[in-house]
């Protein structure tokens, strides 16, 4: 028997003495990576309901042409909210979530580096989604979309509080989200157990470390610009008042240079889990692991050349389009790797259909679809044409859920025996596979054509133009078979917490550390870890055990 | 190990923060062309003076570091609070300065130049009297005895984010204070 | 069936290209589908392939634990390349076919875009409307797209390319119009409460109509004949509609309200809202912020006598 190896770190880890006992106050008062991690995904299912209401309710309003169920100013104020929501307190935390609890267990470590910190940007981040929600009682919440656009967010034209909270409340999460990511680079550099070097790195966490760079380069430019705004509307300065000066398009460089590595931000850890789900299901290792990590790193230096691409239409001249086209069409070079690699990961393999490997699947096809609406705005000309109409919220739904939700489901299903300790029925898993993969492109696809057809998005009502009625109440339909849908899973996941079967440490037949520990895993992470000589460690010790 | 590179990681994103208001400055104070009444209101030479006093505080902190090392807490301490000290100044230098700009009507809200000046000068204060909080705490801890023995990262942690704060304001001063007495 | 084929064929959508720049963008999204449909294809068609084949089965010995294929990962990264490299060199070319640079050319039409109405201003004859815009077809035209306040964006799907108006800056679009009709359009780009409200209607003429239209918009406004109108104009006047609407002939000069001169030769009243009857107008003039909540356009307190005489007047603004 080879040497074992302690995890790190090794010293009594603060707070960790506090019994499970305590219930509530517990939860509020932990520094435990793996209790944070769960109520991030808490955190971000709670706002996926919120962000999803206020979906159905403006879809209730778009059902018909002429409607008028909500009216504009409301409209514009859910939508907002909706996007903003989606961005940033159900897809980050979701990414964080999974993050947070994960990448200590499978690179041998028993805490984050920083444990209170961690806490402190858990908490910061919900309660700068709370300041954010409070804005319904003060005013009006933000109503200028998601990404705000300068004038029409200066004081003259909108006059309540609601940009302001936006503000604060985006600064908030952002400072959360940044020190989480500090938290994990020094994780994943300083925590991993001795013999594990860069290149045993599982595909997922190697995401999680670029994903986290990224988030610190990007982060930045968005704090900056938030911090302008709030200048120009609480300290009347002029940095996008044009009356004096200021440049309205200054706000969408600085936005969109931290919006569009945000995008990727939100799908790399789903490359990730996907990359664990594919091999796992596959039983065959990764295929192109250095494909996978090098496009990884790739797409998220070029997120940094590519945010023009959003201002394609706004008259910068055709060299400067050009420029931001090929750059843009390069990512979808680097992308197209990950998905051929995980099809080759499937090839010549033993599939086995699980729901997380449906999703997994699923995502192959959504995505792809998704992908290529985006190769088609990089291609300056279509963009021109289908920018900002409903064929942009087909794009963003198809890589936000059929992407990155996806993604984020496929690894709930394949980690939630972990977890919780408990098995979900797998016929039930399916169940809720179909109902949600049905109701979503249902919603989404027809948008394309709406798209297509003239229909600008962000629009409260529209006229009773041939094919819109029809086309915007299948999507309304699907909008609520999704809500269902979305409601079965919460009542799976309960039920499954409370009455599931109980699941063994091991349950898959997995690759990866955290399937050494039992379900859920204890306190304390790991006594003893084998040594590592592959991204497949714990596979290599159960190989050695069964030779033994 | 853990300690010094959260911190870097740290300044690497607040440098990337800082690049954004220097653009922003950059842009706006530069774009019509410099207007050199600006100039006039500027007090390059005070400035300039109370600027000494935070890059001397970087060297007295390197003193205090080497202390540290060399296990000598009382000097430490003389270090630090020199350090501190002359942190004040500066930031004294700055409200000095602020304060005569208000006079002759420069607010952030009057004009382009003002509201990148402010917000980039702002922001650095700001991260100057972020530092002088921490540099306490470190006194602190040096007066409790936390800090008698080598081995603690805190000072190499603190020191790096102090040295930053010096070297972005070293940018910011040569950008709004010195280059254009050579753009005239 | 034959009701949906009905509906069908009254769509109107990006692909029915009504200008030579929106041909020239089609033929290029054209070939994207082919190519983006062979991609989606290939993916779904392997993944369903891979799927089939690969399930695995009882008894299932360990599968061959593969990790690389140098000949397919050159070819998938290779042919993706290829292929995007091959519509960049499209995307260029169609740019500069469609866009070309504007250097010091004057416009023929500027539109000034505002929250959330259109104006627009022929320079030719010093001619100005609002939301109704007439272009000559057979004739490359160059529009210049301002803003009045904040961000919007010119977009009639059945032209091709749209544009941005962002205050401050003049952006550009040409456009050769092919055959004389009625194309809709939106304002594309969020600009606060009513930008669903913000639809363009562009009517596009032969020279000859078009000259015709032109020289009557470029008309000041006919002295009304009856009483009930001139009563009204006097309202008009003394009201503050003056001090918004332009009404040109009179006292009127207004700008922050769409031009009035000829309002009753057009089709619609409020960018698209509503059809311009003199019931819809009194409508309007009754109770704006009902009608459009949020417009730029007080409630104000008329009472009946006032109101008619008021849509009288319009109504004589041919
Ligand atoms: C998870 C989030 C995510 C992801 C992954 C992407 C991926 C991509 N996006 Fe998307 N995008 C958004 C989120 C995302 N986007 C959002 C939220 C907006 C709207 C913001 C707003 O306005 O509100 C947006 C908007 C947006 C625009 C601006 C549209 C507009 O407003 O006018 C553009 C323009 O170029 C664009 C491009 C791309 C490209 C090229 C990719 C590529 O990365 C896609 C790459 C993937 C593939 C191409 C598929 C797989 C590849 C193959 C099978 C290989 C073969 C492929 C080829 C040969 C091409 N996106
Ligand atoms: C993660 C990203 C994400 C997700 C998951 C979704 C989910 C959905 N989105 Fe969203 N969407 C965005 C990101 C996302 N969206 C963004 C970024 C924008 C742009 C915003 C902007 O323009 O600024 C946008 C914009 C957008 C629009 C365009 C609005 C406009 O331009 O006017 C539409 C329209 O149909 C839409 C619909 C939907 C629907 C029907 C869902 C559904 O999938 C929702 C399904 C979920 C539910 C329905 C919740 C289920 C819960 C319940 C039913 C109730 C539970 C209640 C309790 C338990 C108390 N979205
Ligand atoms: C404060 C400015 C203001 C005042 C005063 C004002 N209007 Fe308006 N008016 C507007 C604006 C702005 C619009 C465009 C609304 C929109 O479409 O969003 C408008 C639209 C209209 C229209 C529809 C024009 C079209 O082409 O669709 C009519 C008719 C009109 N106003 C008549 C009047 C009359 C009559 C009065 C006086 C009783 C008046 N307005 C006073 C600002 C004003
Ligand atoms: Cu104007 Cu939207
Ligand atoms: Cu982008």
């Amino acid at each position: 028997m080879e040497p074992v190896h302690l995890p790190r770190p090794q010293s009594e880890l603060p707070d960790l003495n506090i019994s499970n006992g305590q219930g509530l106050l517990q939860w509020i008062s932990t520094v435990d990576h793996k209790q944070i991690g769960i109520m991030y995904l808490l955190f971000s299912v709670l706002f996926l309901c919120i962000g999803g209401l206020a979906a159905l309710l403006f879809r209730i309003q778009l059902a018909l042409p002429n409607n008028a169920f909500i009216g504009p100013e409301m409209f514009s104020q859910l939508f907002t909210m909706h996007g903003t929501t989606m961005i940033f307190f159900v897809l980050t935390p979701g990414i964080l979530g999974f993050s947070v609890y994960f990448t200590p267990l499978m690179i041998g470590a028993n805490e984050m580096a920083f444990p209170r910190l961690n806490a402190f940007s858990l908490w910061i981040a919900f309660f700068g989604a709370l300041l954010l929600y409070f804005s319904f009682f003060n005013g009006g919440a933000p109503d200028g979309g998601w990404f705000n656009y300068a004038p029409l967010n200066e004081k003259q034209y909108a006059s309540g509080n609601g940009i302001d909270y936006y503000c604060i409340g985006l600064l908030l999460g952002g400072i959360g989200t940044a020190s989480t990511a500090i938290n994990l680079i020094v994780t994943i550099l300083q925590c991993r157990v001795k013999t594990m070097g860069l290149h045993h790195l599982s595909v997922f966490v190697w995401m999680v470390l670029v994903n986290s760079f990224l988030i610190l380069a990007a982060f930045p430019a968005i704090n900056a610009a938030l911090c302008m705004l709030l200048l120009d509307r609480q300290l009347q300065a002029h940095f996008f008042d044009l009356s004096a000066g200021g440049s309205p398009l200054l706000w969408q460089h600085l936005f969109w240079l931290f919006g569009h590595p945000e995008v990727y931000i939100l799908i790399l850890p789903s490359f990730g889990i996907l990359s664990e789900v594919f091999q796992v299901f596959s039983r065959k290792p990764i295929f192109g692991y250095g494909l996978l990590v090098g496009s990884g790193i790739v797409i998220a230096l070029l997120a940094f050349g590519v945010w023009m691409h959003h201002m394609f239409a706004a008259g910068l001249g055709i060299t400067i389009n050009g420029f931001f086209s090929a750059s843009s069409l390069l990512i979808g070079v680097a992308t197209g790797v990950k998905i051929f690699s995980w099809i080759a990961t499937m090839w010549g393999g033993s599939l086995r259909f699980t729901t997380a490997m449906m999703f997994a699947c699923a995502f192959l096809v959504e995505f792809t679809i998704g992908g290529l609406s985006g190769i088609s705005f990089a291609i300056v000309p279509i963009d021109w044409q289908l920018t900002d109409t409903y064929y942009v919220v087909a794009h963003i739904h198809y890589v936000f859920i059929g992407g990155s939700l996806f993604g984020l489901l496929a690894g709930l299903f394949y980690w939630f025996p972990k977890m919780s300790g408990r098995m979900i029925r797998d016929r039930n898993g399916k169940i809720f596979f179909w109902l949600f993969v049905a109701g979503f492109n249902m919603t989404f696809l027809v948008q394309h054509a709406l798209g297509a057809m003239g229909m600008s998005r962000r629009v409260y009502t529209y006229p009773d133009v041939p094919g819109y009625g029809t086309l915007n109440l299948i999507s309304t339909c699907g909008a609520f078979i999704m809500g269902i849908s979305v409601l079965y899973l919460l009542y799976l996941l309960i039920q499954s917490k409370r009455y599931g079967k109980e699941a063994p440490g091991d349950p898959w037949d997995a690759y990866t550390l955290e399937w050494m520990t039992p379900s859920p895993p204890a306190l304390k992470n790991f006594e003893a870890l084998p040594p590592v000589h592959s991204e497949r460690p714990f596979r290599d010790l159960k190989i050695e055990r069964q030779e033994k | 190990m853990e300690n010094k590179l959260m911190i870097k990681l740290v300044v690497g994103t607040e440098a990337l923060f800082f690049v954004a208001l220097i653009f922003g400055y950059v842009y706006f104070a530069f774009k019509p062309g410099y207007d050199p009444r600006v100039l006039r209101l500027l007090h390059t030479r005070s400035t300039g003076i109370f600027s000494l006093f935070l890059f001397s505080s970087s060297f007295t902190f390197w003193r205090a570091a080497v202390n540290f090392d060399k296990g000598k807490p009382s000097r430490l301490k003389v270090w630090l609070a020199i350090t501190i000290a002359l942190g004040c100044l500066f930031l004294f230098g700055q409200g000095r300065e602020y304060f005569n700009l208000f006079r002759e009507n420069l607010t952030i809200s009057s004009n382009l130049f003002g509201t990148s000046f402010f917000t980039l000068t702002g922001f650095h204060g700001l991260h100057v009297f972020i530092g002088l909080i921490m540099l306490s705490i470190v006194l602190l801890l040096a007066f409790l005895g936390d800090l008698d023995r080598p081995g603690s990262s805190v000072i190499e942690t603190v020191g790096i984010y102090w040295h930053f704060v010096d070297v972005v304001w070293f940018f910011v001063f040569s950008l709004v204070y010195v280059l254009p007495h050579f753009l005239k | 069936m034959t009701h949906a084929c009905q509906i069908l064929l009254t769509i109107q959508s990006v692909f029915e290209s009504a200008t030579v720049e929106s041909e020239k963008v089609n033929a290029l999204t054209f070939r994207f589908i082919i190519a983006g449909s062979f991609i989606f294809l290939l993916v779904a068609g392997l993944l369903v392939y891979v799927s089939v084949k690969f399930r695995a089965r009882l008894a299932d010995a360990e599968p061959i634990q593969a990790r690389r294929n140098i000949k397919a990962e050159v070819a998938m990264i290779g042919i993706p390349f290829l292929m995007v490299a091959f519509f960049f060199y499209l995307t260029i070319k169609t740019m500069e076919a469609t866009e070309p640079s504007v250097y010091n050319q004057k416009p023929d039409i500027i539109i000034i875009a505002h929250q959330w109405w259109w104006e627009a201003r022929y320079p030719a004859k010093n001619a100005v409307t609002a939301n109704e815009i007439h272009i000559p077809v057979q004739k490359k035209i160059l529009l210049r797209l301002n803003s009045a306040d904040v961000i919007h964006d010119w977009w009639v799907p059945s032209f091709g390319p749209k544009m941005d108006m962002v205050p401050g800056i003049n952006n550009y679009l040409w456009l050769y119009i092919r055959k004389p009709g009625i194309y809709e359009g939106t304002c594309s780009e969020f600009c606060g409460a009513q930008h669903a409200w913000m639809r363009i209607r562009v009517i596009a003429q032969d020279t000859v109509d078009f000259q015709k239209w032109l020289t009557a918009a470029a008309m000041p406004a006919r002295q009304p004949a009856t009483a009930p109108a001139l009563s009204g104009r006097a309202i008009f006047m003394g009201l503050t509609c003056a001090g918004c609407h332009a009404v040109r002939g009179t006292i009127a000069r207004g700008r922050a309200g769409p031009d009035l001169t000829h309002l009753a030769s057009r089709k619609t009243l409020l960018s698209g809202k509503m059809e311009n009857t003199d019931e819809n107008l009194g409508k309007w003039l009754s109770h704006p912020q009902k009608i459009k909540p949020g417009a730029h356009m007080p409630d104000f307190i008329l009472n009946k006598d006032t109101l008619t005489a008021l849509v009288t007047y319009l109504h004589t603004l041919q």
